[in-house]
């Protein structure tokens, strides 16, 4: 991994039409500015992480909320 | 061919149904093949399952049935991936998480499952809006569409005459979004075009 240290205010450049800009520092969080090309996907790492999770937890589905899915379904015919 | 499933037994499956997921779904990457299955029960939902591990099958939803004006937007570089044009080529499903407490049944909005219905090529996309929820809650939305099915004959011509509307209904859409997106940026977009700023909170 590639780790270069920056002031506030200064940026890094990806390819031609990446930009990350420190925004902001404040203890131990810091602000982070992105340009990027509108198609450019930009997400935080939770966010695939809970996808992940939520697709695991998808496979356990449960036999027992789907009975009484189906179960409902009959009651309202 | 056959195949093995946990749920559903030996299937035989048409390999023109097979659908390649080059990147896998997040989390099961070595997943590359799976099919749809629809079990015909009452529930609405169908079922994609992996090819080669008969454990490996995720719950799904079209995402219409739960709100008839949903619409996914996808950047062109999602179109791209999947080799299409617009949207329209796409069939789109939510993974559900169905818990044994059917009350807290939820579908993945922010990451669904979109399919090259022509050429059998499904990616698992993060969509950019922030607002959409990984673990939504669908309980009222899907009791809403079973009774709406309820009201039908039978569940068979239930389903045959949604899909009728809602191909007809998702071009009214299509075409009005298009015409909305032509006068100004469509506002669930956070990203300013052609380029974005966005800044992590």
């Amino acid at each position: 991994m590639l780790v270069l240290t920056r002031k506030l205010g200064e940026s890094i450049a990806i390819d031609d039409h990446i930009k990350i800009v420190v925004v902001q520092i404040k203890g131990k969080q810091v602000r982070l500015g992105i340009k990027a090309p509108k198609e450019t996907k930009i997400h935080r790492e939770e966010v695939y992480q809970a996808i992940q999770d939520q697709n695991k937890k998808a496979l356990d589905s449960s036999h027992q909320g789907l009975d009484a899915l189906s179960q409902e379904f009959e009651e309202k015919k | 061919m056959k195949i093995e499933t946990q749920r559903f037994g030996t299937q035989e499956v048409n390999e023109s149904e097979i659908i390649s997921f080059p990147e896998g779904i997040l989390g099961f990457e070595g997943e590359n093949q799976f099919i749809v299955i629809d079990p015909s029960d009452s529930t609405l939902i169908l079922w994609l399952q992996s090819i080669k591990s008969p454990e490996i099958a995720f719950p799904i939803i079209e995402p219409q049935l739960l709100d008839p004006a949903s619409q996914v937007q996808l950047l062109p570089a999602d179109l791209k991936s999947l080799s299409l044009e617009s949207s329209t080529g796409a069939t789109t499903y939510n993974i559900l998480t169905i818990p044994a407490d059917i009350k807290y049944i939820s579908a993945n909005l922010k990451a669904p499952v979109v399919i090259n219905s022509k050429l059998k090529i499904g990616r698992q996309i993060v969509l950019q809006d922030s607002k959409l929820e990984v673990r939504a809650e669908i309980y009222n939305q899907l009791k809403t569409a079973i009774a709406s099915a309820k009201s039908a004959a039978s569940n068979d011509s239930y389903r045959t005459r949604f899909e009728a509307q809602n191909s007809q209904a998702n071009n009214n859409v299509a075409a009005k979004n298009t015409q909305a997106n032509n006068e100004k940026a469509n506002p669930k977009e956070v990203r300013p075009s052609p380029s974005n700023e966005n800044i992590a909170e």
